[in-house]
Order: structure tokens, then C-alpha cells, then sequence
């Protein structure tokens, strides 16, 4: 048997290059993003169902122990006032907590660095990450408003107020997640964020009553909460009826929400608690 | 040189009993962020939300002002849920992290290792009840009515909930079987059982349902002491309550002794 050595076909190949992008890397951007869709739809019970059941009990609390009382706030029955109020704050909350989260135990873990060693800006992981948190609070948003009309009349009043303060406000809690996922470093002090923070904000912005009913000086203060605005144009857009000024909500979510990128690209991009 | 011999015990390992409660009420006051002003904190926006809901209605029920009803549903309910996550957290933690072998090594008893784990979950959870309820009382006056009832329902809550955290703890593999259980069992039960409304105001099939409930009982009846206010009768509360805690008790106890998830 003559066997002679050949030179193996792998010598005849160019080395392999780099893989090269436009100035978007859009496979990238949304890999990120399907692997934060996946990851809250893995755990359905707990990331859907949950909040929907945790919320209706918080309608059906409400409606029983005020519904008795107080027929009507600023001419809407109180249970299509409550409504609206309701669905936001679910979905402002699980749009935070899936971007907290979900950087956070990356962190925990260490596999955070599977998500900053691909080529990946600061700007595409903002995006992936932020945009799982709003895919996630819609979701939350249109399955509790599913349940909640079999059981409550829910007009539609302006679709356009709707749609713009669920996905300003998800992309607003989704981007405050992403920042204290990024600056927490232990899970105590995301609790803290969560029941210190972001539950108060959400429970204490006109979600179960009119500011309207607040004393003068919480009256004035609500008016530079942008918890408030969302809430606000939110049910303006089913109910028709508005506390505060639907233009001032717009401008001051936008802003809220330009600032907060901000922070977050500046974070990302200088590492943050992130890299060494 | 002295010989070694196992160390003995009287009928009850006293030490280890008290060993065991301690453990974990004082794993749960390191964590008081989480457990006792979380529950503050959160309470108090409860109580907030619903008062400013209600604006300037002055909505009663029966001779009582609803903040008055409320405050003792917030309470009571608090304790039972802080204790319910105390020996559930604890049991599922060490499970999870391997630590469970020191439990199970130390010379505890089943019924020790029953009376310890459900002693520090009622402690737990009356100490976080203790920590709402000061500045509860602060802003809304009630008319204590019966130190007994408030004591026996709330010390019973506490046991129940505290023995259903066991029963869950050992149950649960993951951190999503505990969430499961606390979302779609444990507030589910506390909320639909009359901390914030009264059942009366419920349709009968609902009011009749919610007298089946033994968490009803617990809130009913320490509202009773807290206030003069029952809508159902703290005779058979206390019946109930006392029969449930025994009834979860020996079934928890079984657990223990079978080993179950816990020992191969």
C-alpha cells in the first residue's frame, strides 16, 4: 500500500474574515430580542397568567369594597374607570420586571457575557432588551383587556391614545428595567426597587381614583409624574375622560423616554457594572 | 479520657426544637427589607389607595367606617402571607441549595421538625403583623374589642399559613411551583375572603362559597377582636381554624416523616 502525503484541502482556503454588518447589526439585534421574548414566554405562568389573575382579583377587590360607594368618578362607572388604570399598571410592571430581571441574573450568573462579547452595540443591546420588555407588557396588556371586557362594558374612545401610551409607557419601565437591572448588583436591591419605587409610582398615579381627589399640594405633584400621564391618556383613550393635559402627557413621555435612552446607551457603552 | 456517648433527650429535644425556630426567624428579621417593610410599605398603599378612593364618601360598614373595617383585613392578612413565605422560602432555599441535610441530620423528631418549622413562620408572621399594624393604628383608631379573639385568630392564621408554606416548600422543585402557589392559592384565598370588603356584600352563591372558606374565618374572626365586627360566628371560626391547623398539621407532620422529596 503506497500512501502518499497530500496536502489537505483546507490549506487551499483563504483564512476566514470577519462577518460584516451595514451599520446595523440586524441579525444580531434580533437574536437579543427573540431570546427576551422566549425567556418570559417559557415561564407563561408566571410572567402572563399570573399578573392577569393577581390583577382581576385586584378589580374584583376594588369593585366590591368602593363599587358600593362610589357609583361614578368624573362621569364613568367606576369599574370602566378602574379598568384602564388596571391594565397599565400590569403592563408597566412586567415591562420593568422582564428587562430587570432579565439583566440581573444574567449578571447573578455570569452568562451576561454571551450577550457583550457578540458584535453588538450599545444602541442594539438597548434595543433588544428594551423591546423584549415591550413585548412583554403588550402582551400582559392585551390578555388582561381580553378578560376584563367579558366581564366589564370597556368603550373605545381614541385607539391612537391607546397604542401610543402602552408603548410609551412599556418602553419607558422596559428602559428604567434595563437601568437597574444594570445597577443593581444584588437581588435585595431590585426588590427594593420594585416595592419601593416602582409599586408605589404605580399604585399612587391615579390608578384607583381621580387626582382630582388628592389634596391641593399631591394635586400639583402628580402633575410631574409621568406615572400619572400614562395612566391618564391611557384611559383617556377607552373613557374619554382626562385629568390633566393630553399634550403635556405626549411631550413628557417622549422626553422621559429620550432621557432614559440616554442614560442606558451611556451605561452600555461605557460598560457599567458590566465590564471590567 | 472521657467516653463519648450520644447525647441524650428527654421525651422532646427541647434545644433543637428551639434551634430550629430560631433559625428562621431570625433568617427572615436579617431580611427584614424584604419581609417586614416590603409588607409595610405595601399595606400602607393599600390603605392609602382605598382611602383616597373613596374620597369623600363616607362609606360604612355596619357601625364601622370602612378604613376601620380595612385596617384589620390588612393585618391579619399580612401576617398570614409573611408567615406562609417563611417556611415555604426556607424549606425550598435549603432544598434547592443542599442545606436541607442539616435539618434532616440534626436528632429532630417529625413532630419536631413540624412544631419547629411552624412555630417560626407564625413567629415570622406576627412579627411583620406587628410591624404594619404600628403605623396602621396611628392613622385610623379602633376600638379594641376582644384581646382573646385577636390573639387566638391571629396566632391561628399564623400557624395555618405558616403549615401550608411547609406543605408547599417541601412539595415545590423550583422557585415557580412557590410563586404558583403564592399567586394562584395563598392571596387568592386572603383576598376573596373579606379583607377588603364585607361577604355580605357579596351575591349568596359567592357569600355562601366564601363561608366555606377557613381564611375566612381567620380574617373574620380577628377582625372580631380588632373591632366588634363579625360577619360570620367566631365560635365556629375558632372551630374551624383550630380544626384545620391540627388537620394540616398531621398531614405535614406525614410529610416529614415519609421523607417526602426530601430524603431518597
Amino acid at each position: 500500500m503506497n500512501r502518499s502525503i497530500q496536502p489537505g484541502p483546507a490549506a487551499a482556503v483563504a483564512a476566514p474574515e470577519p462577518r460584516r454588518y451595514g451599520s446595523v447589526n440586524w441579525l444580531g439585534v434580533w437574536t437579543l430580542y427573540l431570546k427576551e421574548v422566549r425567556r418570559f414566554v417559557k415561564v407563561a405562568t408566571q410572567t402572563i397568567l399570573a399578573p392577569l389573575v393577581t390583577t382581576l382579583l385586584y378589580l374584583a377587590i376594588f369593585v366590591l369594597a368602593i363599587g358600593g360607594a362610589v357609583h361614578k368618578i368624573a362621569d364613568v362607572p367606576f369599574a370602566e374607570f378602574l379598568a384602564p388604570g388596571l391594565i397599565m399598571m400590569a403592563m408597566v410592571q412586567n415591562a420593568f420586571a422582564n428587562s430587570s430581571s432579565s439583566l440581573m441574573i444574567a449578571k447573578v450568573q455570569g452568562n451576561i457575557v454571551d450577550v457583550l462579547m457578540p458584535p453588538l452595540s450599545a444602541g442594539e443591546l438597548i434595543c433588544g432588551f428594551a423591546l423584549g420588555g415591550v413585548t412583554r407588557g403588550l402582551v400582559v396588556g392585551f390578555a388582561m383587556w381580553s378578560a376584563i371586557i367579558l366581564i366589564i362594558p370597556m368603550g373605545l374612545h381614541d385607539l391612537f391614545f391607546v397604542l401610543f401610551h402602552a408603548v410609551a409607557a412599556s418602553l419607558m419601565l422596559s428602559l428604567l428595567g434595563v437601568i437597574g437591572g444594570i445597577w443593581a448588583e444584588k437581588f435585595d436591591q431590585m426588590a427594593a426597587m420594585t416595592n419601593f419605587v416602582i409599586t408605589p409610582l404605580s399604585f399612587l398615579s391615579g390608578t384607583f381614583y381621580s387626582i382630582g381627589s388628592l389634596p391641593k399640594f399631591w394635586y400639583g405633584v402628580a402633575h410631574l409624574d409621568p406615572f400619572f400621564y400614562m395612566i391618564d391618556g391611557f384611559r383617556y383613550g377607552f373613557t374619554g375622560h382626562a385629568d390633566g393635559s393630553l399634550l403635556a402627557g405626549v411631550i413628557a413621555l417622549t422626553s422621559v423616554n429620550v432621557a432614559l435612552w440616554m442614560v442606558a446607551y451611556r451605561m452600555f457603552q461605557r460598560g457599567y457594572k458590566l465590564k471590567a | 479520657m472521657a467516653d463519648l456517648a450520644p447525647r441524650r433527650f428527654g421525651a422532646v429535644n427541647w434545644r433543637g426544637l428551639a434551634t430550629l425556630c430560631l433559625k428562621d426567624v431570625r433568617r427572615s428579621l436579617r431580611e427584614y427589607r424584604y419581609s417586614v417593610l416590603g409588607p409595610v410599605i405595601s399595606n400602607l398603599l393599600f390603605l392609602a389607595v382605598f382611602a383616597l378612593a373613596l374620597g369623600g364618601t363616607a362609606s360604612r360598614v355596619g357601625e364601622l367606617s370602612f378604613l376601620q373595617f380595612l385596617v384589620p383585613g390588612l393585618i391579619i392578612f399580612a401576617v398570614c402571607q409573611a408567615a406562609y413565605q417563611t417556611s415555604s422560602e426556607s424549606l425550598l432555599f435549603d432544598k434547592m441549595e443542599g442545606m436541607i441535610a442539616d435539618t434532616l441530620m440534626a436528632p429532630l423528631t417529625p413532630v419536631e421538625l413540624t412544631a419547629g418549622y411552624a412555630c417560626s413562620s407564625a413567629a415570622a408572621g406576627l412579627i411583620t403583623g406587628a410591624a404594619v399594624a404600628v403605623p396602621m393604628l396611628i392613622l385610623v383608631r379602633l376600638p379594641v374589642a376582644s384581646l382573646p379573639l385577636i390573639l387566638f385568630f391571629a396566632i391561628g392564621g399564623a400557624l395555618l399559613h405558616g403549615l401550608i408554606g411547609i406543605v408547599v416548600g417541601l412539595w415545590a422543585e423550583r422557585w415557580d411551583h412557590y410563586a404558583a402557589a403564592l399567586t394562584f392559592l395563598v392571596i387568592p384565598f386572603a383576598f376573596l375572603s373579606g379583607t377588603f370588603y364585607s361577604i355580605r356584600s357579596l351575591p349568596a352563591v359567592a357569600e355562601a362559597a366564601a363561608r366555606l372558606n377557613p381564611v375566612f374565618y381567620v380574617i373574620d374572626g380577628f377582625r372580631a377582636g380588632c373591632t366588634g365586627h363579625a360577619d360570620g360566628s367566631t365560635t365556629i371560626g375558632a372551630l374551624v381554624v383550630g380544626l384545620i391547623v391540627l388537620a394540616l398539621g398531621s398531614f405535614a407532620h406525614r410529610l416529614f416523616r415519609i421523607g417526602y422529596k426530601i430524603k431518597p
